[in-house]
């Protein structure tokens, strides 16, 4: 199976849900033009990252009045976008949808919320508990937001209970500017490579461009191939909309070659952390 | 003894503090931007980046002059407006400053410096009304950092485009836009008095600072492990003193929290909140 992914690699306005969701509609018909299957936002994407106090303004269950417009065009594409989620425990959570023939399909909530340094996420939303695994008509698919797709553990988890397309929706800022590239383009691209390389999957990563209160979001969205490495590569800085080809073919062939995922055996560290809670 | 992660990707820096400028102007509300020129390499960067972001028929930038200033301020100020192609504006503030300063007897250099600094901050907010404007700042992160700069002064702006940019790294973003020479080998000075320079106040060369920051600040180090790479242990001690004592000017004003929610404290919003 081939399809098509839409990286929307946006801007979002801070705070602004009527303006985003707007946006957010603009690029979804502008990917169901040219023949998108699904389309990928960054994290945040509906409401903007630094939001602060405006967190509680902003957030809203998946399912709610303003979202309506995605949902009846998820008739024809799917879509994954970012937005604060009003829990039923009224508690907001950095949270990504992935919304498919009309419905909201899954929702992931992030679990490693950065706070330290210049991130300050706990003091805002709640933690996410749970990998988010579930069967999509592209195959099994997870979603990471941005900070989960550092811990390879839990990335590696994912692989091991068959995810194929791994959706990371991110805003992740620019820092370290001494090299050719970006340092944290470096740390990315090493995330990104193992994923691919290592468990088989496909990455869908889309990253946000402009500013919240002087972070600087740097874009570098990219689709990695298990086979082809990242075949599409969007620019530092710039609002675009870039398309990428999945072939699902890819994933059992790097499987074949390299076969971690067929060797990976989650018993030995289940009997691991098992001893350790017993010693 | 030298600090190679101090080097910088001009070209990506250059394309990166244009968007900062142009998109964090443009999102607090304005098209416009105002700066005060001195005649010295930090003003000119700001300057070159504010009219390669915005067009220069949207920067306003206004030389403000006191009789003691030196003629090459004026000289490298002149300059860098025909670089930039900014048309030339000139305002004295002597007859001002001296109204003020013939009230007070025995007025010393230092506070006759951070008044200057304060006027001109007066002068700029006014201007930056006249032309519906956002004053842009020329403060860069070394002089930040020890507090070389007056609190309300010429500290006092809308946007920092070269606050994280330690002085070393200012002159070679600046050799990188092609800056005119004059302004580049000038030995950085606040321009108050004659002979007066910032390294013979500071008491340090740029270089020596910028690399003792960075190993303070960027990588955290102890002062005994920056003494340990070679730098003098007083040198050390000194400029970590300064980063401490200064810390005041970096921080907004202290709050009694009385309420639920106290401004500064609990009341958190960006700063473009609702544009």
């Amino acid at each position: 199976m081939t399809y098509t992914v839409a990286l929307a690699q946006v801007n979002p306005a801070c705070g602004d849900l009527e303006y985003n969701v707007e946006m957010h509609v603009t690029q979804t018909e502008q990917a169901l033009d040219v023949g998108a299957d699904l389309i990928v936002f960054p994290e945040l994407s509906l409401t903007g990252y630094m939001l602060k106090d405006q967190t509680l303004d902003v957030m809203r269950p998946a399912d709610c009045p303003e979202f309506a417009r995605l949902r009846e065009l998820s008739r024809h594409i799917a879509i994954c976008a970012g937005f604060v989620e009003q829990g039923a425990d009224g508690i907001p959570y950095n949270s990504a949808f992935f919304m498919d023939a009309g419905e909201v399909r899954h929702v992931h909530r992030k679990m490693y919320l950065p706070t330290h340094g210049m991130f300050e996420e706990l003091r805002f939303f709640g933690r996410g508990g749970e990998l988010s695994i579930f069967d999509t008509r592209f195959g099994r698919t997870g979603i990471v937001i941005c900070r989960d797709l550092f811990h390879p553990l839990e990335v590696s988890t994912m692989a091991a209970l068959g995810v194929e397309l791994l959706l990371a929706p991110s805003a992740m800022p620019a820092r370290g500017f001494g090299g050719e590239e970006l340092a944290i383009e470096q740390t990315v691209g090493l995330a990104l490579g193992s994923a691919s390389t290592f468990l088989g999957m496909f990455v869908v990563y889309v990253n946000r461009v402009g500013f919240d209160d002087g972070l600087g979001f740097y874009g570098g969205s990219a689709l990695s191939d298990p086979v082809g490495g990242i075949t599409v590569s969007a620019p530092r800085f710039e609002a675009v909309q870039l398309l990428g080809t999945v072939d699902t073919s890819h994933i059992a062939r790097r499987r074949y070659q390299l076969p971690i995922r067929r060797e990976e055996d989650l018993a030995i560290v289940r009997r691991a952390l098992e001893m350790r809670r017993n010693s | 003894m030298t600090v190679d992660a101090l080097a910088l990707n001009n070209a990506l820096i250059e394309d990166y503090l244009k968007r900062f400028v142009q998109e964090e102007l443009h999102t607090s509300g304005f098209t416009e931007a105002c700066i005060a020129l001195s005649g010295g390499l930090d003003s000119a960067l700001v300057l070159k980046l504010a009219v390669d972001a915005l067009g220069v028929g949207h920067v306003h930038a206004i030389f403000l002059p006191y009789k003691a200033s030196s003629a090459e301020s004026r000289w490298d100020a002149r300059t860098m407006f025909e670089f930039c192609g900014t048309p030339w504006q000139e305002l004295d503030i002597t007859s001002m400053a001296d109204a003020y300063i013939a009230l007070q007897p025995g007025i010393d250099r230092l506070r006759t410096g951070n008044l200057l600094a304060r006027l001109r901050m007066a002068v700029i907010f006014d201007q930056s009304k006249k032309e519906n404007a956002l004053v842009v700042g020329t403060s860069n992160k070394s002089e930040l950092l020890v507090g070389y700069s007056t609190w309300y002064g010429d500290m006092a702006c809308g946007l920092m485009p070269i606050g994280d940019l330690y002085k070393t790294q200012v002159r070679s973003l600046a050799r990188h836009l092609g800056l005119p020479q004059q302004v580049i080998a000038k030995p950085p000075s606040a321009d108050l008095w004659a002979g007066q320079t910032d390294e013979g106040e500071i008491g340090v060369s740029y270089e020596t600072l910028d690399q003792v920051l960075f190993l303070l600040v960027d990588q955290r180090c102890s002062s005994a492990e920056v003494i340990s790479e070679g730098f003098d242990a007083d040198l050390v001690q000194q400029v970590e003193r300064k980063v401490q004592s200064s810390q005041f000017k970096r921080v907004p004003p202290l709050i009694a929290k009385l309420s639920q929610r106290t401004v500064g404290i609990d009341f958190l919003y960006p700063r473009d909140w609702g544009k």
